[in-house]
């Protein structure tokens, strides 16, 4: 069985003023998580006034994806912000239920989270 | 693909024996998706629920079953959908033993599997012997889809 093909994942990571923004695009599960939490280290090390985690393009994000988002912002609050961008049945939905939204800041666009973040 | 022996219907499906890894775990998600979205008239956030309820409960088989075996061992999935009732339910089975206690409870980053099971089904109900670990996991008003043949 071939699992590559069925669960694969895009990062990308851009600098908005201060803030790093990591892109991810398609599936967050078991498999692509560790990818991510590779991800957020590195957007780290730049030492960015704050993190966001644009998540509009993921597809599926299953719990270990969800553990790496708590995970960093275990790791960066107090010193750098964290923030979560999400809007979506497969993907906000789910991390509010589960309450992963009361420790971690989910926003519905960039925009929000940026403004919410300079400001 | 191997075939798992699986087969496929409209009210079916049920791959058995497929290995407990995290790449079958994703590849028997992925294929049990389109079996979901092709035979069920299922609203977006519907679909969304029932396949990661599923991913979870497979996710859950892959990490910690065989977590103290060298190699891993078996998983199977039983989806059955009763038209009577309207009922959809989705069995994952293995022959191992969660590990859960140990492993998830060292970071608060971890456990959320069973949550949200929880929360995303109807009814989830976790039965772990020793002889194995059965997550049941169902759906109530769930709809066939009217051009589904088979």
């Amino acid at each position: 069985m071939e699992g590559a093909a069925s669960s694969s994942c895009a990062i990308e990571e851009r600098h908005i003023d201060s803030v790093c923004v990591v892109s991810v695009a398609g599936v967050v599960d078991m498999l692509t998580a560790p990818e991510l939490e590779k991800a957020i280290s590195e957007a780290a090390k730049s030492s960015p006034s704050a993190v966001v985690v644009d998540m509009s393009d993921v597809e599926f994000l299953a719990s270990a994806g969800m553990g790496v988002l708590i995970a960093a912002q275990d790791e960066l609050a107090p010193a750098v912000g964290f923030a979560v961008v999400a809007d979506g049945p497969a993907t906000s939905r789910p991390l509010k239920l589960v309450g992963v939204t009361d420790v971690v800041d989910l926003y519905a666009t960039l925009d929000e989270a940026l403004g919410a973040l300079t400001s | 693909m191997e075939d798992f022996g699986q087969r496929d219907s409209r009210t079916r499906f049920a791959p058995t024996n497929v290995p407990a890894d995290a790449a079958c775990a994703a590849q028997m998600r992925q294929d049990f998706s389109a079996w979901l979205k092709r035979y069920f008239a299922l609203d977006p956030t519907k679909v969304s629920d029932v396949v990661l309820a599923v991913n979870e409960a497979l996710a859950n088989a892959a990490e910690f079953a065989y977590s103290s075996a060298s190699q891993p061992g078996a998983m199977n999935l039983l989806a059955a959908y009763d038209s009577y009732t309207s009922v959809l339910s989705v069995t994952v089975t293995d022959e191992g033993a969660w590990r859960i206690a140990d492993s998830e409870r060292k970071r608060a980053s971890r456990g959320r599997g069973i949550p949200l099971m929880r929360a995303l089904a109807d009814r989830a109900t976790i039965d772990s012997t020793a002889e194995g670990t059965r997550v049941r996991l169902e759906w109530n008003h769930v709809t066939a889809a009217q051009n589904a043949v088979n």
